[in-house]
């Protein structure tokens, strides 16, 4: 580690969710993210863009705070709650859907009926109603996945950090996922940072696209997404933005 | 899409859930083993029939002795007796065990120092547990005790250990981002995962536990069942000795059926079948 380090977490601007500043970081000797520096505003969906190996996913982390931050700063308003969820749906599989999404809320210190209460709520939400006592294991790929981004929306995250949540669907599954955690956002202004390595993805999701070049990680270029929603894959305007990223990506 | 998918997601489900165990057969099952059971008794019969009785006694003489067994005012307290030394060396085998294999789930330095120590204690026969027993204990309850402890306390050490490295990071990861304190941690996660791993080891060592304490009790007590048996064996009252054993029999089942088997049915019921 050479660096001054021990940034502080919070140089308070309020304007953005989520600044990112400066931020460098090794793994023993391996650099794996080079003075990366973005911020997200509030109510806006942001990828994270690059091939593996750009240090995505450790810049997932460092946000969280799963993993501590070397150097740089990483701003967020005070008292800001944050929703993680990760590439598989982790499930606990001794318990049912309800708890499952109620453990989302185990740290909250609220009592456990009101956590099933609004654990049955978000359900509700992701469209899995009359799910709620089922087992992990009985659930399809798809509602398992449901289950998850429940479990990340039953605390009301003010930042909701997506590590490629749905690259282990199968394609249809994949963009009903989308156009459910589109609604969602939209219904809550939720504001997302989410990792892909998937171009068309973050072109359908994204406001922005934060393109990363890999080892070290850094940043390549913030490319705007202007296309009108509801974007559709096939869409030609939508097709076009692709190709013109996939471009950017694998030159 | 939330339109449609929800009622088809519900059925696809709920078939999932009725279609898990084949209940529909079991009366043509209960027959068959009926039929087995009555082919045993028959065999038996047959065999007995045709041997003197101090080297296979038949099915009635075996239940007459029984029930005189039964009848007997010292039956209750052997059976109690062996019950109370099976239990109490597989409650401290638990006690001791799951907290070294906590400790060596969690460290792999430790591990790999006691890595031989347990594969000693692995191989070591019961009876040469149960002969150091008598040398250390004498007659007494500690003999028999002492060598349920050391048949039981391996089975649970490893079972524990093998759960303890077997709790997934990522579940840990996922309850760290929801910012879950360590000891909340140890408490929803490591629990849950390491409990069927528990739950196999002490099933195993109560077996095995149970199945000793009958080898030490023959050698070094001067009650309960193992003692008994070895007294029928020395008198040659072979039908005694068959009487115990069916009993045991019945215990065991009697244990397994009523105790252990709903006890693992509600603990686990969230593991596919």
């Amino acid at each position: 580690m050479s660096a001054p380090a021990r940034a502080a977490r919070a140089p308070a601007v309020p304007a953005a969710a989520l600044q990112v500043e400066a931020v460098s970081h090794y793994f023993g000797s391996l650099e794996v993210l080079r003075n990366v520096s973005f911020d997200v505003a509030p109510g806006e969906i942001v990828a994270l863009l690059g091939a593996s190996g750009c240090g995505k996913s450790t810049l997932l982390n460092l946000v969280a705070g799963l993993e501590p931050l070397q150097q740089g700063g990483i701003g967020l308003p005070p008292s800001a709650s944050l929703g993680y969820m990760f590439q598989e749906d982790r499930l606990l599989p001794w318990r049912n859907v309800r708890d499952n999404v109620a453990f989302g809320l185990e740290a909250s210190g609220l009592p456990q009926a009101r956590r099933r209460q609004r654990a049955l709520d978000t359900l509700a939400l992701v469209g899995l109603d009359g799910f709620a006592q089922a087992w992990p294991h009985e659930l399809s790929g798809g509602m398992r996945s449901r289950a998850a981004l429940a479990r990340t929306l039953v605390m009301q995250p003010d930042l909701l950090l997506m590590d490629e949540p749905f690259s282990k669907l199968d394609p249809h599954t994949r963009s009903q996922m989308h156009e459910e955690l589109l609604r969602i956002q939209a219904a809550q202004r939720s504001t997302i940072l989410f990792v892909t390595h998937d171009v068309e993805e973050a072109v359908v999701l994204a406001d922005r696209i934060v393109l990363l070049a890999p080892r070290p990680g850094r940043i390549r270029e913030i490319v705007p997404v202007d296309l009108p929603r509801p974007r559709h894959p096939t869409a030609p305007d939508v097709a076009e933005t692709t190709r013109h990223l996939r471009l950017k990506v694998q030159p | 899409m939330s339109n449609a998918s929800p009622s088809a997601l519900r059925s696809a489900g709920l078939a999932r859930r009725a279609g898990a165990p084949a209940r529909k057969n079991w009366p043509r099952l209960l027959l068959w083993r009926a039929l087995l059971l009555a082919a045993f008794l028959a065999c038996w019969y047959a065999a007995a029939s045709r041997s003197p009785a101090f080297i296979l006694p038949g099915p009635e003489k075996v239940w007459h002795a029984l029930r005189g067994m039964m009848a007997n005012a010292s039956f209750t307290h052997d059976v109690g007796m062996t019950m109370y030394r099976v239990v109490m060396g597989f409650l401290l085998a638990a006690l001791v065990g799951t907290p070294l294999g906590l400790a060596l789930g969690a460290s792999r330095w430790l591990a790999e120092v006691f890595e031989p120590v347990l594969a000693v204690l692995n191989t070591v026969s019961s009876a040469i547990w149960a002969v150091f027993a008598i040398i250390w204990f004498g007659i007494s309850d500690a003999t028999t005790i002492f060598v349920v402890f050391m048949t039981a306390m391996p089975l649970i050490l490893t079972n524990v250990w093998q759960g303890a490295r077997n709790v997934d990071k990522q579940l840990v990861d996922l309850a760290r981002s929801l910012r879950l304190s360590r000891p909340r941690i140890l408490l929803r996660i490591h629990l849950p995962s390491i409990l069927p791993y528990f739950f196999s080891g002490a099933r195993l060592a109560f077996g095995f536990g149970w199945r000793v304490s009958l080898v030490a009790e023959t050698l070094g007590a001067s009650d309960g069942i193992g003692y008994r048996l070895r007294q029928a064996a020395d008198l040659v009252q072979t039908d005694q000795v068959f009487a115990w054993t069916l009993l045991l029999v019945v215990l065991m089942l009697a244990l397994e059926g009523g105790v252990l088997k709903p006890l693992e049915r509600h603990l686990f019921r969230w593991k596919p079948h």
